[in-house]
């Protein structure tokens, strides 16, 4: 039977539509002219006035810190909150947090944002960098939570009670036997919080403080002088970044399993 | 993923945050005065910054906002910690009604007599209580030396029917109906209903020869040759200017639109003096030449003019004649009226 060439060639049209565009900015980050369109010679010039922007990597610096914070901190409280809806599913006021958690991904950002900057103003949080963190990690939770509990629907909970029979403290149970079933789920969930955060405008820019600037609100800003070839550059150098990290993290995942398997 | 080396991930990952936390709030601690500055990105020469912290021994922090709008909801939303704002001169009025800014202490700003008097008489602010004028862009007339004969820097030249089909102005009713209420002498703020109708025959016989009105293709259009005149913005005229020698821009001789960020000091600033004296530092003569020559937008300071290099001294993009300047307006906020201009621009949208 003759295989059908119909798989490849949707894959090859979604793929040139997912990566194309991507494909353009990356050229367009080594094209000399200042408007894209007309190419005026290969030029490494976006990338030398990068590293003359302080502005840029303070942003930088500010964006992952609180990218890696609010992945931490949505992490422990999503997989708790997921653990706690997963179990005592059955009550009415169980129920109701469900609900809760699922708010946050249905409510308009723009709303998010200044109700919460109200509320940090009512209580009187001085805005910067803490009420970012505390922004994000609001709506990470919900998500976090959720990818768990997909995890948690199909876990045999058997495997823990086995090991709470061989004398396992409960700690020891969770630690050695329930987070490291549960790590794919979690790698999942802590992915997803990361991106969130690093991309998130709308509510970051409500929340933001003064010398809290982060990576989105300065690019926004750049618009106003159209000075797009520097924001090609940095993008450039952001997937490099993250296509390099996501390939080393598999290496060792692979290395890891070969020696796990020993 | 092995539970050790998880472990182990997760605690870099703890020790990497409490790290970064320690290292940005470090900077936080008692020590020089700290002047918070919110503005668009861009938008100071960064060695004029590190100049002004040196000689006030303090530190100053930017950030940057993307429209006019979102930095107004954001401080109406209860927002604080800025000291000095940049917003576009319609924005100051409604900060102003909305006591959300400082009145100046005239006082403390000794180099306000360095700012440019024929720009004041056009200001909204003229006696500069609220804010003083920071940076200048016009709107006006780029055109292709090649391809237009005889040029001439009027509104009338939208009228021409010989670059039929190669003419674009800009899908801003303010602007392009503005550019109509000039050309037959009117105010660019006009709200007189007979004015307007006058203005709107105008925008229609030039609709015959435009190929559109549109606000961003232009710069790409006139950078390729596809058009050959465009009404359009200064600052991204000059950006188009800088790939293709070709372009020239002109500010009609009736007179245009002028728009202009100014400083202001935010209400509840914790330090104003401080803000005075960043704002004076921006108007010595000298600084606010280096600037405009960074950003390539005018500081209306009559002083730095002469210190201004001839290439920006030359181009009408930046550097307006006086006698022209004279003839030039900003953009008020015209609150209920504004509503003329779209029942106007709508008829001319429509009409053939």
């Amino acid at each position: 039977m003759k295989r059908s060439r119909f798989p490849y060639i949707v894959t090859a049209v979604v793929l040139v539509f997912f990566y194309l565009p991507i494909l353009i900015l990356v050229i367009e980050s080594f094209n000399a002219s200042r408007f894209g369109g007309a190419w005026r010679g290969f030029s490494f010039r976006w990338y030398a006035r990068l590293f003359h922007e302080p502005a840029i990597w303070q942003a930088a610096k500010n964006t992952l810190l609180i990218a890696v914070s609010v992945t931490c901190l949505s992490l422990i409280l999503g997989t708790m909150s997921a653990l706690a809806l997963h179990r005592f599913a059955k009550s009415r006021i169980q129920r109701f947090h469900y609900t809760l958690i699922y708010t946050p991904l249905v409510v308009p950002e723009i709303l998010m944002g200044i109700s919460l900057l109200m509320a940090f103003v009512a209580v009187g949080v001085r805005l910067g960098m803490l009420t970012i963190v505390l922004a994000h990690a609001t709506f990470c939770i919900s998500y976090v939570a959720l990818t768990v509990l997909g995890r948690l629907q199909d876990f045999d909970f058997t495997i823990v009670e086995a090991a709470r029979d061989l004398g396992a403290t409960s700690w020891t149970a969770t630690r050695r036997v329930l987070l490291p079933m549960l790590a794919p789920g979690l790698a999942a969930a802590g992915l997803i919080a990361f991106t969130l955060s690093l991309d998130d405008f709308v509510i970051t820019f409500f929340v933001a403080g003064p010398g809290a600037e982060t990576l989105p609100l300065h690019v926004y800003s750049m618009i106003k002088h159209g000075a797009t070839p520097l924001i090609n550059a940095l993008s450039t150098l952001l997937l490099a970044v993250t296509f390099t990290t996501i390939f080393l993290s598999q290496r060792l995942n692979k290395s890891g399993a070969l020696e796990g398997g020993q | 993923m092995s539970m050790r080396a998880s472990g182990r991930g997760l605690f870099l990952a703890v020790l990497a945050v409490v790290i970064g936390w320690t290292a940005a709030c470090g900077g936080g601690a008692k020590g020089p005065a700290v002047l918070h500055v919110y503005t668009w990105s861009d938008y100071i020469k960064p060695e004029l910054i590190t100049r002004f912290e040196t000689e006030h021994a303090c530190q100053v922090v930017i950030d940057t906002f993307d429209s006019n709008e979102a930095m107004y909801a954001k401080l109406k939303a209860g927002a604080t910690g800025y000291d000095v704002i940049t917003p576009t001169s319609y924005m100051v009025s409604l900060m102003k009604a909305q006591d959300m800014i400082l009145p100046l202490d005239h006082a403390l700003l000794p180099n306000l007599v360095h700012v440019d008097p024929e720009y004041l008489a056009i200001a909204i602010d003229k006696k500069m209580e609220y804010s003083v004028p920071y940076m200048l862009t016009n709107t006006g007339l780029a055109y292709l030396k090649s391809k237009v004969e005889n040029f001439e820097p009027t509104w009338a030249m939208f009228g021409r029917e010989d670059l039929k089909g190669r003419m674009v102005m800009l899908n801003d009713m303010r602007e392009t109906i503005g550019g109509a209420l000039k050309y037959l002498g009117y105010s660019l703020n006009s709200v007189n209903p007979e004015e307007l109708e006058k203005a709107k025959d105008v925008v229609l016989g030039w609709k015959k020869n435009l190929a559109k009105f549109e606000n961003e293709q232009y710069k790409t259009g006139i950078a390729s040759g596809e058009f050959v005149l465009v009404h359009g913005y200064s600052g991204d005229i000059l950006q188009v200017q800088a790939e293709n020698d070709d372009i020239a821009f002109a500010m009609p001789r009736e007179g245009g639109s002028l728009s202009c960020d100014d400083l202001v000091v935010a209400k509840e600033a914790k330090e104003a003096k401080l803000a005075h004296a960043f704002i004076n530092f921006l108007h010595d003569p000298d600084v606010a030449a280096q600037n405009t020559e960074f950003i390539q937008y005018l500081c209306p300071n009559k002083d730095a003019y002469p210190l201004l290099s001839e290439a920006i001294r030359g181009n009408g993009g930046i550097f307006l004649a006086p006698e022209i300047k004279a003839k030039c307006e900003v953009l008020a906020d015209l609150g209920a009226d504004n509503a003329l201009y779209v029942k106007v621009w709508d008829e001319i949208k429509a009409g053939k």
